[in-house]
Order: C-alpha cells, then sequence, then structure tokens
C-alpha cells in the first residue's frame, strides 16, 4: 500500500481545487469501458470490464468486509456494485474519479443489504445451513497469523468497538486509501464531518489499544 | 524548561497525524521537540498497525481462489444480462408494413371491420335512449369501494422485500404504537431459536 500514511487524509487536495487531478488507472479505464459501450462493442468492453474489477476487487472486499463483518454478504455487496457500474458505466463522468463513485456504489448496496439482513433476522426464522462452509487452509496464510497474534487481536477487537460511522470513515481514509474529500464524496457527508468522525476514531483507538497491558 | 508548556496536546496530535494543514507553530515545535516527535511516530505506527490488521482481517477471508470465482461471477452476470438485453432485428421480408393496394380481397375486409366498429358504436349510443336498457356505468368511487381494500391488497403480489418493509413500517407508525405492549410481551425469532 503506498498511500496509507495517515497524512493522506488531507484536505490539500481540496485546498488546491485549479490542480487538474491526475486520472488514475482506473478512472481511465472506466472511460474507455464507457466509449466502447457507447460504440456498441460490448463484447471489448466487457474484455476491460475484466480487468478494471481485478483493479478494484480486493479494496472493495476489505470496504464492504469492514462494513458488512460477514464474508456472504461483502461477497454479495462487491458482485451487485460490480455489476450495477457495468449496468450504468454510460452515466460515469470522466471528470470524477472512478473510485469515489464506485465507493459510492458499494457503500449504498451494503448499507441496503444491512437493512435487509436486520429485517430478515427480526422477522425471518434463521434457517441452518444456508451458507456452505468455508473451506479451510492447510497453511495459515500471513493474514492469518497476524490476526492469531496477541496484538492483532487486541487491534481486531478495538476496530470492532468503533461506531459504525467512525469505522467506515476509517475504512475509506486508511485502508481505501481515500482523502477526506473523496470519502465526503463516497459517502455523502459534509468534509468537516469526515475528519470529525476520523478524529474520534483514531482517538479511540489510541484508548483502547493503550489502555491494553 | 520552557519546552514542555508548549507541547501538543493528544488531541492535538492526532489532529497533527491526520491533517498535514498544521499551525506554523505546532510545526515548528514538533520538528525541535523529540519527544513529540516520538509520540507522532508512535501514533502514526498505531493507525499503520490498525488499517493493516483491519485489512488482514478482510484478506484472511477474501483470499485469492475467492476473488478469482468473485471475478468469474461478476463477469457471468454481466454476460448473462446482455444475453438478456439483446435486440433481435426483424427478418427483412418484413420491414415494410404489406400495402392493401395490389390485393382488392383485404380491401373488402378492411372496409368490412371499419362498417362494423361504426355501426357498433351508433347502436350502443341508441341503446341509452331506448327505455328499461339504460346501462349507466357506475361512478367509479362505488366500484373501488365494492372491493374490500383487504382484498385488493392481497390481489396485489408482494415480494418478501416489500413484505418486511410494510411489517416494519406499521409497527413504527403512529398506528402501531396501540401495538407495542403486545409486541414487547411477543418472544423474538432468535429468542426462541436460541432456547
Amino acid at each position: 500500500m503506498s498511500r496509507t500514511t495517515p497524512h493522506r487524509t488531507t484536505s490539500s487536495a481540496a485546498a488546491a481545487p485549479a490542480q487538474a487531478p491526475a486520472v488514475s488507472r482506473d478512472s481511465a479505464l472506466a472511460a474507455e469501458i464507457k466509449a466502447l459501450v457507447l460504440a456498441g462493442q460490448r463484447e471489448a468492453a466487457r474484455e476491460r470490464f475484466a480487468g478494471l474489477v481485478e483493479l478494484q476487487q480486493r479494496r472493495a472486499a476489505r470496504i464492504a468486509y469492514q462494513y458488512l463483518r460477514d464474508v456472504h454478504d461483502a461477497d454479495e455487496a462487491v458482485q451487485d456494485a460490480f455489476v450495477k457500474v457495468y449496468a450504468h458505466i454510460v452515466s460515469y463522468r470522466e471528470e470524477l474519479p472512478f473510485e469515489v463513485w464506485f465507493t459510492r456504489i458499494l457503500v449504498n448496496g451494503c448499507l441496503d443489504l444491512r437493512k435487509s439482513r436486520s429485517r430478515r433476522l427480526r422477522w425471518v426464522l434463521p434457517t441452518s445451513g444456508d451458507a456452505p462452509p468455508e473451506p479451510v487452509a492447510p497453511q495459515p496464510s500471513p493474514e492469518q497469523r497476524l490476526l492469531s497474534s496477541e496484538r492483532g487481536r487486541q487491534i481486531a477487537a478495538a476496530v470492532d468497538q468503533l461506531p459504525e460511522r467512525q469505522r467506515m470513515v476509517f475504512t475509506l481514509c486508511q485502508m481505501a486509501e481515500q482523502s477526506t474529500s473523496e470519502v465526503s464524496r463516497a459517502l455523502g457527508l459534509r468534509e468537516a464531518t469526515v475528519r470529525v468522525h476520523m478524529f474520534r476514531a483514531v482517538r479511540k483507538l489510541r484508548t483502547l489499544l493503550e489502555r491494553e497491558p | 524548561m520552557t519546552m514542555r508548556h508548549h507541547h501538543l496536546s493528544d488531541d492535538r496530535l492526532i489532529e497533527v497525524c491526520l491533517d498535514a494543514a498544521s499551525p506554523a507553530s505546532e510545526r515548528q515545535h514538533l520538528a525541535g521537540c523529540p519527544l513529540c516527535q516520538e509520540r507522532r511516530a508512535h501514533l502514526t505506527r498505531l493507525v499503520t498497525d490498525v488499517s493493516g490488521v483491519a485489512a488482514a482481517q478482510a484478506d484472511a477471508v477474501f483470499t485469492t481462489e475467492r476473488l478469482a470465482r468473485q471475478r468469474a461471477h461478476i463477469l457471468q452476470r454481466i454476460e448473462h444480462e446482455a444475453r438478456h438485453g439483446r435486440v433481435i432485428a426483424f427478418p427483412a421480408g418484413h420491414a415494410h408494413p404489406p400495402s392493401l393496394r395490389g390485393r382488392p380481397g383485404m380491401r373488402w375486409i378492411a372496409g368490412a371491420a371499419a362498417a362494423g366498429v361504426i355501426i357498433g358504436l351508433v347502436a350502443g349510443q341508441f341503446a341509452h335512449v331506448l327505455p328499461g336498457t339504460s346501462m349507466r356505468p357506475l361512478p367509479a368511487s362505488t366500484t373501488a369501494a365494492a372491493v374490500p381494500d383487504t382484498l385488493q391488497r392481497v390481489a396485489a403480489p408482494l415480494s418478501e422485500e416489500e413484505f418486511l418493509g410494510r411489517l416494519e413500517l406499521a409497527v413504527e407508525g403512529t398506528g402501531g404504537s396501540a401495538l407495542r405492549p403486545l409486541d414487547d410481551l411477543t418472544p423474538r425469532v432468535w429468542e426462541v431459536a436460541a432456547q
């Protein structure tokens, strides 16, 4: 991750609106797909879209998982978001970063899924054996080793204690590597509100983790 | 010793870490104070660690194989939807509407059909004038009231989502306040399942 430093979450990008932002690879690819769809070259557009999915997929999975905390729901949310993006690619505005547009679609999808899940939990009896069991890897991956370490467990528990909005803002700023202005556009919040949530998230994490022995 | 009074508070340190646009005095202090530099480095490390663990949580469940499967599903769904949306062109032979000019028999049939429609309309007008055959239509409000509201609702098929949504609205709405004590008495699904 090249943009993981906390300084990434500055408003300096917003402070210089006159500067034309460099078009990211994802945005360029999205613009290309849009042009292909408009030209009626759907086959070529689908091929390019596979590349775009590959570029954004892991980031999308991380965001959805942090939001939904369920691998099957996160999987569904990511799939739906990509299908929606392709269906509405002609409405993509090239002057905006693709990541922001995509993140907004993904977050809205996650919200809908959560709402529907909570309704289901309230009114419908849970059915056993609905989801297939996850395959167990023979060797623990580096991620699993990190999570099973004492520090990893403490951090994971602290992240779980963050209020939902703070966790989302933290996830988008730090894991999805978006600036506060991008997060504000993706979540439909004011930039100042995003900064407040981010500040509170870091303060709470600090309190929780420094209290640990 | 005066330096101690100017140490950045914890909250200011977080602000500085998150926002590069800090006052010049704070930047100056940070540049010359090893203690605040150390605290800042510690905080930066903490944020990076948390990001790393949160990412690892997702990566542990979204393995490379799972992502590949997911990608295949996405492309399959796109392909499937594209196939459904394809417009099939009409055969070339039917591109122009058939003309009646070259077929006199068809002309007669069309004429007879038009005459039938006109006769039907005129007969309909006369039927209202003749005694004992008044067929005044019922006002719209009467016909709507004749069908019970519940029946109308039942007749319209609801999706599961829509149905659950209506349940939520009914419970949260003002009309549901009278039912709330009853709702509190009723055990929840998960409570029953837990037992």
